[in-house]
C-alpha cells in the first residue's frame, strides 16, 4: 500500500478522504456496510448543546442523480449524549473522528467546544452555514466580523485541531476564509449546502398537488461550485484546506486535489453507496502505485506542477 | 455480516396493471416480514426502498408499482442483471405470542402482510389477509379476501368482532394506516404498522425519514422502523 498520509497542520490522517458531517451518523451505523479503518476520519453529525429534533414535514427532495436537499434542521442528540454514549463507542473501535458542531449563539459554541476539550476530542468542525446570532439575524458564517470573533472565542478554549466549516451561500467566501484563519482556525473545510428549492408538482385528474422543499443542495450538481470556493479559498490563506462538494469519483477527488485541496470529504454519495469512501480510497492507492508515484504528497507535486 | 450486496436478478416480471414482481439472489440467511431493502437505481441519486413480500433459501421477492424513474429503472432488469441493494434493513412484524392476527394491505401495501402471512401459517399461528386495490386489473393475489374499487375499511368493525384478532398487522397509504391504527385503539387490538417515507441513507443516519412518536421522540422509519405501534404513532395528517 501506498503512503496515503495526510498531515492538517499538525492533525494527522491515515487518508486524504473523509466523510463529511451529516452523512456518516456518529460512525457505529455503517459497521455493516463497510471497513471503517479504510477512512481518513469520520465527521460526526452536527451535535449541539441541546438536543435538537430538527424540522417537521419533508426534509428529502431528491433532484435525479444531480444531487438532493434536505432540511433535517440538525436533529441530533445533544453534547451530553454524544459524549456518554456514542464517544466510548468511538473510542474503543479506534475510529478516527472529528466532532462537528453547531450552535445558535455564540454561547453555544464555546460550551460545546469546552466540553469536546474536556473530553480530549482530538478535532472538531465548526458548521456556521445557517444559525443566527444573538444580538440580530447575521448568519456567523456570512459575515466576516462576527466570524472571526467566533473563531476567536473557540480558539481561547479548545486547543486541539479546529476546523472552521465554511458556507457557500456567501460573495466573499475569501473574506470568511481569511476570518476563520484569523481567528485561530488551524483548518477550514468548504463548503456546505448551497441553498436550494426542490419542486414537485403531482398532475392528478382532481387538481395539482404541489410539493415544495426548501433546503440545502447538495450531491454530484454542487461540484463546480466547491471547486471554485476551494481554490478561491487556497488563494488566501496559508491553512490547509479540506475540499466538500459532490465527490463521488477517484476522478473528483484528483480534481480537488489538483486545485489544493489537502484532503476531502465526501457527503451525499455515502447516501447511494455506503462504500464509498473505502472504494475510492483504494482505488486511490492503486493510482499511485500504478504510477509510480510512491505517496499521495507525490501525486500531489504531480497534479499542481 | 455485511448488508450491500451485489447479486443477480432471477426474474422481474409484471403481475398486474402496473405492478412487478422482482425476485433476486442473495447469500441473505434471514430476514423477518417487514423488513425491507433498498435497490440501487443508476438513473437516480438515492436508494429505492421496497418491502420484502417474500423470502426463500436467500431468494428475495418484492412487489412494486411502475410509479417514477427509480421505479422505471427496476422494470427495465433482465434475468441475470446486476443489481445492488442494502438488505435486510429494519426492524419487521413482532410476531410473539400472537395467536390470532388480521392482516390488512391496501394497494401495493398487501406486500410486506404477505410475506408475513406466510410467516404466520408456517408457524401454525391463526390469520386473515384482507387487501384492498382500485380495480380488477391491479389486484395481487394471496388474500383471504379482497375488495376492489371500496376500502378495506370498509366492513373492518365486522370484521373484528367476527375474527376477534388480537393483533392487526397494516402496510398502505398513511391515511389508511391511520384509521387502521385508530380503529385498533377503538377495539383495544393492539396494531403493528409499517410506514413508508421518502429515505436518503435508508440506514439511520440521515434522519430524513423520521415520524413524531407520542412520547415526543423523533424515530426513523429506515432503522427504528419500518413497524410501529399505531397508538405510539403521532399522526401528522
Amino acid at each position: 500500500m501506498a503512503d496515503l498520509s495526510v498531515n492538517l497542520n499538525g492533525f494527522k490522517l491515515k487518508t486524504p478522504i473523509m466523510t463529511a458531517s451529516g452523512t456518516f451518523g456518529y460512525a457505529d451505523e455503517f459497521e455493516d456496510f463497510t471497513d471503517m479503518s479504510k477512512i481518513g476520519a469520520i465527521v460526526t453529525k452536527a451535535i449541539s448543546i441541546e438536543p435538537k429534533k430538527g424540522n417537521a414535514g419533508d426534509r428529502i427532495f431528491e433532484y435525479k442523480n444531480y444531487g438532493m436537499i434536505n432540511r433535517i434542521g440538525l436533529e441530533n442528540i445533544g453534547i451530553k449524549e454524544f459524549v456518554s454514549k456514542k464517544l466510548p463507542l468511538l473510542k474503543q473501535k479506534n475510529i478516527d473522528f472529528v466532532m462537528n458542531l453547531a450552535g445558535n449563539t455564540v454561547e453555544d459554541y464555546v460550551n460545546c467546544a469546552k466540553i469536546a476539550e474536556e473530553n480530549d476530542i482530538k478535532a472538531i468542525e465548526v458548521n456556521v452555514s445557517c444559525p443566527n446570532v444573538k444580538s440580530g439575524c447575521l448568519e456567523f458564517g456570512t459575515d466576516p466580523v462576527s466570524l472571526e470573533n467566533l473563531t476567536s472565542k473557540i480558539r481561547k478554549v479548545y486547543k486541539n485541531f479546529l476546523i472552521v466549516k465554511l458556507t457557500p451561500n456567501t460573495s466573499n467566501i475569501e473574506a470568511l476564509a481569511k476570518s476563520a484563519e484569523n481567528g485561530g482556525a488551524d483548518c477550514i473545510s468548504a463548503i456546505n449546502t448551497l441553498r436550494g428549492l426542490g419542486v414537485k408538482l403531482d398532475i392528478t385528474p382532481f387538481g395539482i398537488k404541489k410539493t415544495f422543499v426548501r433546503g440545502g443542495l447538495s450531491g454530484k450538481c454542487i461540484k463546480p461550485v466547491a471547486l471554485y470556493m476551494v481554490q478561491n479559498i487556497k488563494q488566501v490563506v496559508k491553512i490547509p484546506v479540506i475540499g466538500i462538494g459532490g465527490i463521488s469519483s477517484l476522478e473528483d477527488v484528483l480534481e480537488f486535489l489538483a486545485i489544493g485541496a489537502d484532503a476531502v470529504q465526501i457527503g451525499t454519495e455515502n447516501f447511494t453507496n455506503p462504500d464509498i469512501t473505502e472504494k475510492i480510497t483504494t482505488e486511490l492507492d492503486e493510482f499511485i502505485i500504478k504510477n509510480n508515484f510512491e505517496s499521495l504528497d507525490k501525486l500531489k507535486e504531480e497534479l499542481r506542477k | 455480516m455485511k448488508r450491500n450486496h451485489k447479486s443477480k436478478v432471477i426474474n422481474n416480471i409484471k403481475i398486474a396493471k402496473g405492478t412487478y414482481k422482482l425476485s433476486i439472489q442473495s447469500d441473505i440467511e434471514k430476514v423477518k416480514a417487514g423488513q425491507f431493502l433498498s435497490i440501487l437505481c443508476n438513473n437516480k441519486t438515492l436508494r429505492r426502498p421496497f418491502s420484502i413480500s417474500g423470502y426463500e433459501n436467500g431468494i428475495i421477492e418484492i412487489l412494486y408499482k411502475l410509479k417514477g424513474e427509480g421505479t422505471e429503472f427496476i422494470t427495465n432488469l433482465k434475468p441475470d442483471d446486476d443489481i445492488e441493494f442494502l438488505a435486510p434493513l429494519g426492524n419487521g412484524f413482532d410476531v410473539k405470542n400472537v395467536q390470532n392476527a388480521l392482516l390488512i394491505g391496501a394497494g401495493i401495501g398487501i406486500a410486506p402482510v404477505l410475506f408475513l402471512k406466510k410467516v404466520l401459517s408456517e408457524k401454525n399461528i391463526k390469520n386473515y389477509l384482507i387487501t384492498g386495490f382500485k380495480s380488477e386489473q391491479e389486484k395481487i393475489e394471496g388474500s383471504d379476501k379482497t375488495i376492489i374499487g371500496g376500502s378495506v375499511l370498509d366492513n373492518i368493525d365486522e370484521l373484528i368482532n367476527e375474527i376477534k384478532p388480537d393483533m392487526i398487522y397494516s402496510c398502505g397509504p398513511s391515511i389508511v394506516l391511520k384509521k387502521i391504527s385508530d380503529t385498533g385503539i377503538k377495539h383495544k387490538i393492539k396494531t403493528q404498522i409499517a410506514m413508508e417515507k421518502v429515505m436518503a441513507c435508508s440506514i439511520g443516519v440521515c434522519r430524513g425519514c423520521t415520524i413524531e412518536l407520542k412520547d415526543g421522540t423523533n424515530k426513523t422509519v429506515c432503522k427504528d422502523g419500518p413497524v410501529f405501534m399505531g397508538d405510539e404513532i403521532l399522526w401528522r395528517i
